[in-house]
């Protein structure tokens, strides 16, 4: 019974640093721009697909891929916000539509380009090992991966927007976007940069994840809807608030998905968050409503 | 893959690109099998089609030459073509096209005193119900076709009232649609999960020294009656089976399902029917979490993959129910499905990683249909299925079968005979051997419906 | 406005309905097949768009038409009510659980209920697929009985011909819509628009901001669910897939490139998006593209026309006395 509790708890780890390297950038895209992006899932699947592409098919290094996805999802973060989100800023509604028809193109796109098939991923490791040196409680060198990229990603995210001059803009722009311009950052450039971050988390996670999951043009799709429950329950504008949401999400959701059954598990994990939302109509750390 | 010509497909007049075979001098119908191919591959696919389109003359279709003055008939594809269930309809599509172009470059399907061309008009239902009702009526009543094939599940309820009330002959590749309200429906090919049975009692049979299993399925209309069917044939071969353990489709991380399985020891993880992406994932959290037993599953495809991402030994006796397409033991003389070998390296060769089990089983309902016609003589819907009907056997790909599913459907409109027990042994699928289904239920079948009842799977309980 | 009463306004609306009958006469059968989820769709849109009046937006409305949908089916399968009672009882109670969900709902304000109504509508939905008795588990329910064929001497409507059943959705869905008209310009609607534009002002002047939210949320569910048992009774089927998140989105999506400022915009959308992506794009053939053609065509309405389809026929008028004055 130990080992099985040591077990979820591992599992419950990963499931946790998975979903917030997700949902944190698709709380910094909303904090900054006010758009819902429901694209954020195929940033998540074109940095798997980067792995296909630049890993699999190409048979170079795995974390050079990894870099790639980074980059590449990163620059069509930049791209997303030059082309659509800028043009409708004042618009909320607008975004969230131009976000809808980027994923229906980006999913037929990869569909066309590679196959509606699921793809392959020769693992770059295979290395596991034995927690405590319990025989029941392993974990995956590739899964270990993604909780040290999660963390290293959300660790420098963190010191980057308390220690420079840009986080600095950047909490700003988050927390009240007229009254940074007032002070005279730069809405654009911030936004720019968040966009960028934000994708190259997701694809950084896409990456990261590629050799777990399964790799196929809708991906995204089993994604975005945790993703953006994690994103509201933590509170809007609160990177901190999306962590902790991602932990309680990631632990509720892997305890009874081992106890009870899957299906159980996606019911409760709403429930739980509507019944954080209805006490506190804010979010876990909100610290603002947005309109 | 936008070089597919997709508009061979759809367009209502035959362009003149359509490898109809009309402009060959009716040699092997070598030249217009290539026409619409990339011009660098055609030495080798002109190869092939020489050697499919013998072959197919050779299984029985009508001989060439007369293809001048072919009729053309209209077969309806209605498939999810795009969104996350397309990996269930597109490459059944290709295995069509394929299907077709051999089939006309033969010269065309004998039918009475005619002969027809085949052209298949695809509808993409995109999964969605009202989508297949808007499908199915631009087939039968604009398009004028006289069979509908479908993956079925969510989209057929939507579908069968025009079936009804036209008489719209239509196949499904889930039994489950089948109850005694859909008289026109017929699942031809692949009589889910059913032919699990024959896996299990295989393992009984081979490995009598394992005597505990886990299953695990995604629940939905495929995963449950797969469970029905596994717990009882465990239970008819003496097996202790745990509570079957359902996960959502949109899971991502199989870890805590696994965890959730191991805990209780098993000698055999049984996988049900989990979709090729569910499979790959559990496998390897198997792997990782230290399972030593062995591991059944309705399907593997890429099991190759599985391997790389395992290991040989792990994955040594892994007992699965398709096989590769390449095995020498397809070619046996009871083997209804016109050169399984060749087939399955055009379709490789020209759709590279694309290949599953729909990719066949779409075409060898064909094949189900051609015999049909030629028994009746008429391509009209009520013919072919009295054809295919007649004397309550058919040509089924894995050998002869016979119309059966009264006592689990509700009407007998589900063609069972053998399936194959597949087995990797060595890194590689090898068939052990055909089991027949009809066998199995003679003695078994009293459980088949008690489990099917406790799952409320019966046609009569069925919304 | 004060065309209303114009005569080229009431010629104007004389010519649509002419038109609306004579439609699916000139169409194939599976256009009219369209048609039919067309009309349907409207109703969906239209309810939809009287709740975003309030200024929120929710991710429920797609349950809440299946909520319709399958009670609607229920109470004529399984207590055998006849479908045409069926169907209202199926919108009062959709639109009885829709005041249930406003309690907690209403706690929550904009991004907060926009997910909030998203992950209490799902839960609703997984409940269809969790318990197979009464809603049918994943596979819902089948055979649902359809809209009775209606004898009367010589007369035989039958209501399985699409045409029968368009001209049956389109008055219940005409009424329904100058309903919604009405109760819009009533003085209970205009206090919609006021709370949109400012929460405190409505208050202080005296409106009870989230009763006027509930009931405008309950008449948008009551009619939503109307739409979801017309659709149930022709489609012959229920099932949890066909209410999901992705249905969401396209309703969202047509009213949102139409535009919500008036009763027409959701309407031009949907029947503009439905024409290009199941007519323009399945003729030109575009199996595999057809998403991705259709992504770019909302992403172009978005930049171009950001209030919506609705605010082209303004934009064309006021470039069209441009160039008059100018001449």
């Amino acid at each position: 019974m130990t080992e099985l509790l040591l077990q979820t708890c591992v599992n419950a780890v990963y499931a946790a640093s998975f979903m917030a390297l997700i949902a944190v950038g698709l709380m910094l895209i909303f904090g900054v721009m006010g758009v819902v992006n429901f694209a954020h899932g195929e940033l998540f699947m074109l940095g798997a697909y980067c792995v296909v592409f630049v890993y699999a098919d190409r048979e170079f290094p795995f974390f050079l891929a990894v870099m790639i996805g980074l980059v590449f999802v990163g620059g069509l973060g930049i791209l997303m916000e030059r082309a659509l989100f800028r043009p409708v800023r004042d618009n909320p509604l607008a975004g969230l539509i131009a976000s809808i028809g980027l994923l229906l193109m980006l999913q037929a796109a990869i569909a066309m380009g590679f196959g509606v098939r699921m793809e392959h991923l020769p693992p770059p490791s295979q290395a596991t090992f034995h927690l405590f040196g319990l025989d029941g409680v392993v974990v995956a060198l590739q899964r270990l991966y993604v909780i040290v990229g999660a963390g290293i990603v959300l660790v420098s995210l963190w010191l980057f927007l308390r220690r420079t001059r840009f986080g600095w803009a950047l909490r700003a722009c988050a927390q009240d976007p007229e009254a940074a311009a007032l002070q005279g950052i730069s809405i654009n450039g911030t936004a720019r940069l968040a966009m960028f971050i934000a994708a190259a988390m997701a694809g950084v996670a896409g990456a990261l994840a590629a050799p777990l999951v399964r790799t196929y043009p809708y991906m995204g799709h089993s994604v975005i809807v945790t993703a953006f429950i994690v994103t509201i329950v933590g509170g809007l504008g609160s990177l901190g608030g999306a962590v902790v949401a991602a932990i309680l999400y990631g632990f509720v959701h892997t305890f009874v998905t081992t106890f009870s059954d899957g299906v159980v598990a996606d019911i409760v994990g709403l429930l739980l968050m509507l019944f954080v939302l209805v006490l506190r109509p804010t979010g876990l750390l909100g610290v603002r409503e947005r309109d | 893959m936008l070089a597919v010509p997709v508009h061979r497909i759809l367009n209502r007049e035959p362009k003149d690109a359509c490898p109809d075979g009309v402009r060959d001098d009716g040699n092997q119908g070598e030249k217009p099998m290539s026409q619409n191919l990339h011009q660098r591959k055609i030495g080798r696919r002109t190869f092939l089609g020489a050697t499919v389109a013998g072959a197919a003359m050779a299984g029985g279709l009508a001989p060439a030459r007369l293809s001048a003055a072919n009729k053309t008939v209209k077969i309806g594809f209605l498939a999810p073509l795009t969104g996350p269930v397309s990996a269930w309809g597109l490459p059944g599509l290709y295995g069509c096209r394929i299907w077709a172009e051999q089939v006309n470059a033969a010269g065309g399907v004998r039918i009475g005193d005619d002969s027809y061309n085949v052209e298949f008009v695809s509808y993409d239902n995109e999964y969605a119900t009202d989508k297949a009702k808007v499908g199915a009526s631009q087939l039968v009543f604009d398009e004028g076709v006289k069979f509908i094939m479908m993956l079925g599940g969510d989209t057929w309820p939507g579908v069968q009232r025009i079936s009804n009330e036209s008489g719209m002959l239509v196949s499904t590749l889930l039994p489950s649609d089948l109850s005694p309200d859909t008289p026109n429906l017929i699942a031809p090919c692949e009589v889910h999960p059913i032919y699990n049975v024959t896996g299990v009692s295989w393992l009984a049979d081979n490995m009598p020294e394992l005597k505990t299993a886990v299953i695990c399925a995604q629940d939905d209309a495929l995963g449950r009656p797969s469970v029905a069917t596994y717990l009882a044939a465990f239970e008819a071969h003496g097996i202790q089976s745990e509570d079957p353990v359902f996960f959502s489709l949109e899971t991502t991380d199989f870890a805590p399902v696994m965890t959730k399985l191991l805990s209780s020891n098993p000698d055999i993880l049984c996988l049900d029917t989990a979709y090729a992406d569910f499979v790959h994932p559990l496998c390897e959290q198997a792997h990782q979490q230290g399972f030593k037993g062995k591991i059944i599953s309705c399907t593997a495809d890429y099991y190759e993959q599985i391997i790389e991402k395992t290991s040989k030994e792990f994955m040594e006796g892994f007992i699965f129910q398709f096989p590769d397409f390449d095995d020498p033991a397809l070619n046996e003389p009871q083997i209804n499905f016109a050169a399984p070998n060749e087939f399955y390296a055009e379709y490789i060769e020209r759709w590279p990683d694309q290949w599953s089990a729909v990719s066949w089983e779409y075409a060898s309902i064909m094949d189900l249909w051609v015999q049909g016609a030629q028994r009746a003589g008429s391509v009209e819907p009520q013919d072919v299925l009295a054809g295919m009907k007649q004397g309550g056997t058919g040509k089924h790909a894995f050998g002869e079968a016979s119309w059966w599913g009264k006592e689990l459907f509700g009407i007998d409109n589900a063609l069972v005979g053998n399936w194959p027990v597949v087995v990797i042994e060595n890194g590689k699928a090898v068939i052990k051997e055909y089991r027949s289904i009809p066998d199995w239920w003679s003695m078994h079948g009293n459980l088949l419906v008690k489990h099917f009842t406790e799952m409320g799977e019966m046609y009569h309980q069925r919304g | 406005m004060q065309e209303r009463n114009g005569w080229g306004y009431r010629a104007t609306l004389a010519a649509v309905f002419v038109g609306l009958i004579v439609l699916p006469h000139v169409l194939s059968f599976s256009q009219k097949e369209v048609l039919v989820f067309l009309v349907i769709n409207v109703l969906v849109v239209v309810s939809y768009r009287l709740l975003t009046l309030t200024g929120e937006w929710s991710l429920a409305h797609m349950v809440i038409v299946g909520v319709g949908a399958y009670a609607s089916t229920l109470l004529a399968k399984r207590l055998g009510i006849p479908v045409p009672l069926a169907m209202p009882l199926g919108a009062v109670v959709a639109a009885l659980t829709a005041y249930v969900l406003s309690f907690p709902l209403f706690r929550m304000k904009a991004f907060y209920f926009l997910i909030g109504s998203f992950a209490a509508g799902e839960v609703i939905r997984l409940c269809w697929k969790r318990f197979r008795e009464p809603f049918g588990g994943p596979k819902g329910i089948k055979l649902v009985p359809s809209f009775p064929d209606i004898e009367i001497g010589f007369v035989d409507v039958s209501f399985f011909d699409p045409v029968n059943y368009y001209y049956f959705c389109l008055i219940v869905v005409t009424v329904s819509l100058v309903l919604l008209h009405r109760f819009e310009h009533s003085r209970i609607g205009l206090t919609f628009h006021a709370i949109h534009w400012q929460d405190k002002l409505a208050e202080a002047v005296g409106g009870d901001t989230r009763r006027y939210r509930t009931l405008a949320f309950v008449i948008a569910s009551f009619f939503g669910g109307l739409a979801g048992a017309l659709l149930a009774h022709y489609l012959g089927t229920v099932n949890p897939n066909q209410f999901d998140v992705e249905a969401m989105v396209y309703v969202l999506v047509w009213v949102i490139v139409g535009g919500t400022a008036t009763i027409y915009g959701p309407v031009v959308g949907v029947v503009t998006l439905t024409v290009v992506n199941e007519i323009v794009l399945r003729e030109l053939g575009m199996d595999q593209a057809r998403p991705l053609l259709y992504g770019a065509i909302l992403i172009a309405s978005i930049l171009f026309l950001p209030d919506g389809l609705e605010s082209l026929g303004p934009k064309l008028k006021g470039a069209f006395a441009r160039t008059r004055t100018q001449v």
